[in-house]
């Protein structure tokens, strides 16, 4: 009997023990994302809810630290040797996962894998300024552009380095499923549709990966992300929208994390087709939206005011020109100036964009003397009549812009230069200063240039900034993370709170 | 008999053939998924260069020719978004769906056919009225309601069940009672009328006379005649359950071929969309033949006739 007694006891303390164990460490995190990985290949698919996880994998060319600034991650150094030709330095003590070592081998073959036509990457269009590389040494690698590319570095920073020997004894699609990198995760199990597994791994060059096991999974509906974040199934979420901020507050366990980004929230305006072609009418659209009003009551604030399509965090940005001020009997004289009153607008939109915003927007824009009608159709025909001629691309559109390289030239050069598929609109003097600062590494050229493209911008008004977008997740409470302006989701730079 | 069935299989692929084509057109009009996979910023060049590379350029007849030419040889082609073979994407995600449809029919079943036999026999009694209202509950509620209302109360406020995913037996109750609640009113409605319409006829008063207990009547005698409609009714509710695990399996993150289709329409990925029309119209004309099947079985009279 005394036996038995003590047994149990032992077993009473074993168990409390190893739940005490389990307390202090925290070995998996659990990030619910609205879909799974598209791809692993991180030359391939270039989305969110890929990124999030296959950046984990591997490394990078350059990175971002916490201020924003490029720094190198597997590049030390690199030097212009000319204004078209670079070179970079490499790490010589990096390993991949399966234990062979990253030369610059691998960083030139990772270049000219993805701007090699014939892989088909969706991402060829970040890096086709890219001629070629090559492998001078066991660590450098010499990069030419096909002309002086100055937001060269900026792009580097989402080149991830695939080993070229696993790569070409595997192939392509065997490395879609089973991925090796050199970064701070390993794959350990991917399974279709569920979730995916990253496993620590533990001989990383920059320090020890701070969860054992990382699982990611597909959870679609946001209600079922917060449902999983209240319940601790999951302990971080992604994509929320601010309204659904308030219950995760007020829940004690969970918090929510939010960051201002370098996508701003933006208006397109018609310059080439319908009512908007007269500037006065452009003019009289920017002065009626009150944005301020979108974001304290839409945005709930997780969003900044900005007078230009552009937010702090990428270059080119200027807080010296001017923005329209809310002034609603401006904009109803501006329209009778023109002779548009009762002019018809229409307002293109998608699922992709909040459906109040955009109501938000036409009921201001009605409030002056427009007629806003909304088309709403899914993204893919959206893109298609948004990106079409522009007889057929609406008067209006609300988007929400982001190059990832926090560049302007990734901003207003495809959006507003003409000949781009974005723009409707054409102005020689503003495609000359565009053109101008992405042929120049001169950077004080390049914001000279920036600055009088904003002026001039200010002035046609075939587009308007309306707000710098905030990143929100949703977090246990005990989790540390500062999110960053480019949207990544780097669990290196996360910790758990014991 | 086997006439018979050559003749419906034959019906059925010309049936299958138009929904490919139909959709197949649907799809390819309203855009191809190059816009969706550049990213923002992506030159008209580049997007042209992609397009062309995918072959999304050529004319829409040639791709249907090619289509079709490499179904015939059973080649479902590859995703363009994920660069995997589409029949293995499908594949590994039609188990969940066969979980969670059989989860479902459990429920519709286990519920629908005992609370429609228990509502014919107490006809206009308390039960009849309480089991009624649980019936139209369950039909008049939408699917994305319930289930967000089930996650509310038993995953969020009462912690007894997992929110989400897939899992033990306990991430299959919430999806299936979803799911399965309006085939579950379907199944009870048409159970009582039939069942109903039997207890009126003339030998059920026979078998009374007889001296026969009232249950073993109802099992032996009346649920057999009852039962035509109802398993016409559970072949149509197949396709049903099907249709709504598309909402289902997105609310619940339930990783089955429903979520699959609503992501792959989204993205544009026509290969995963052809597999699965293709495979659902093919569960549809399967069942109906079974149908057909067990109606023979279970009715002598239908066997006899032909």
């Amino acid at each position: 009997m005394t036996a038995v007694r003590t047994t149990l006891t032992a077993l009473a303390f074993a168990l409390l023990a190893s739940t005490a164990l389990a307390q202090s460490a925290k070995t998996t995190l659990t990030i619910d994302l609205p879909n799974e990985p598209a791809t692993l290949d991180p030359h391939l698919q270039w989305n969110t809810d890929s990124y999030s996880v296959y950046r984990n994998i591997f490394d990078n060319l350059l990175t971002r630290d916490v201020s924003g600034e490029i720094v190198g991650q597997i590049a030390t150094e690199w030097t212009y040797l000319d204004d078209t030709t670079i070179e970079f330095k490499i790490r010589d003590d990096v390993s991949f996962q399966d234990g062979t070592k990253l030369t610059a081998e691998d960083v030139a073959y990772s270049i000219l894998r993805i701007i090699d036509p014939a892989l088909k990457s969706p991402q060829l269009s970040q890096f086709n300024q890219i001629d070629t590389a090559v492998a001078t040494d066991a660590t450098t690698v010499k990069m030419t552009t096909k002309s002086p590319y100055p937001a060269l570095l900026a792009q580097l920073v989402k080149l991830s380095i695939v080993p070229k020997a696993y790569m070409e004894k595997v192939g392509a699609q065997e490395f879609n499923v089973k991925p090796i990198g050199s970064g701070p995760y390993a794959l350990g199990e991917w399974q279709k549709g569920v979730q995916t597994e990253l496993k620590a791994n533990d001989g990383y060059w920059r320090a020890k990966p701070p969860f054992e096991t990382v699982v990611f999974r597909a959870v679609p509906d946001v209600s079922t992300r917060i449902a999983d974040l209240k319940t601790g199934k999951a302990d971080l979420i992604r994509d929320l929208s601010p309204d659904q901020t308030d219950s995760i507050k007020e829940t004690e366990n969970t918090k929510v994390l939010s960051v201002a980004t370098e996508r701003v929230g933006y208006m397109y305006i018609n310059a080439q087709a319908g009512p908007t072609t007269d500037v006065r009418v452009r003019q009289a659209i920017a002065y009626a939206i009150d944005r301020s009003a979108l974001i304290e009551a839409l945005l709930q604030g997780y969003g900044a005011q900005v007078n230009i399509i552009g937010a702090p965090p990428v270059f080119g940005y200027t807080d010296e020109v001017a923005g329209y001020d809310y002034d609603p009997d401006k904009a109803r004289e501006l329209i009778k100036e023109a002779g548009a009153e009762g002019a018809k607008l229409e307002f293109l939109t998608s699922p992709s964009y909040s459906r109040a915003l955009v109501e938000a927007i036409q009921q201001m824009l009605n409030d002056v003397g427009f007629d806003v009608s909304i088309s709403a159709s899914d993204q893919a025909t959206f893109l298609k009549r948004r990106q079409g001629n522009p007889e057929n691309a609406g008067s209006l559109a609300f988007g929400a812009w982001s190059c990832a390289c926090q560049d302007a030239d990734g901003i207003i050069f495809p959006l507003f230069r003409s000949g781009s598929q974005w723009a409707k609109y054409a102005n020689p003097d503003y495609d000359a200063l565009v053109d101008s600062a992405r042929s120049t590494l001169d950077k004080d050229q390049r914001m000279a240039d920036y600055k009088k493209a904003y002026e001039i911008l200010r002035e046609d008004v075939p587009g308007l900034g309306l707000y710098q977008a905030f990143a929100v997740y949703g977090a246990n409470a005990k989790l540390n993370w500062e999110p960053t302006a480019n949207e990544s989701m780097f669990i290196m730079d996360m910790s758990w709170q014991q | 008999m086997l006439r018979y069935v050559g003749e419906r299989l034959l019906q059925a692929m010309i049936a299958i053939f138009g929904v490919l084509t139909i959709v197949f057109i649907v799809m390819h009009l309203s855009g191809d998924p190059t816009l969706l996979l550049v990213p923002q910023g992506a030159s008209a060049e580049m997007i042209a260069d992609l397009r062309r590379e995918l072959g999304f350029d050529r004319p829409l007849w040639v791709q249907y020719v090619g289509y079709l030419n490499d179904l015939i040889h059973l080649d479902f082609g590859e995703s363009v978004v994920q660069r995997v073979p589409a029949i293995d994407i499908v594949a590994s995600r039609l188990p969940y769906t066969i979980q969670l449809a059989a989860g479902a029919l459990t429920v519709a079943i286990g519920v629908g056919i005992p609370a429609g036999i228990l509502m014919a026999t107490r006809r206009g009694g308390w039960l009849d009225r309480v089991l009624t209202a649980v019936v139209v509950t369950g039909q008049s509620v939408p699917t994305f309601l319930s289930a967000i209302l089930l996650i509310f109360v038993f995953a969020v406020t009462l912690g007894w069940l997992p929110a989400s995913g897939i899992g033990g037996l306990s991430n299959l109750v919430m999806p299936s009672i979803a799911l399965g609640a309006l085939s579950m009113s379907t199944f009870a409605r048409m159970t009582r009328i039939s069942v109903a319409d039997e207890l009126s006829k003339d030998y059920v008063r026979a078998a009374r006379a007889r001296g026969l207990p009232m249950p073993k009547i109802i099992v032996r005698h009346v649920l057999r005649n009852a039962s035509i409609p109802v398993i016409s009714i559970a072949a149509l509710e197949i396709g049903n359950l099907l249709a709504g695990a598309v909402i289902i399996e997105t609310v619940f993150a339930w990783p089955g071929i429903g979520q699959l289709a609503i992501q792959s329409i989204q993205a544009r990925d026509f290969l995963i969309v052809q597999v699965i029309v293709l495979l659902i119209s093919f569960v549809y004309v399967i069942t109906a033949v079974l149908a057909d099947f067990i109606y023979a079985i279970v009715d002598p009279r239908i066997r006899l006739a032909r």
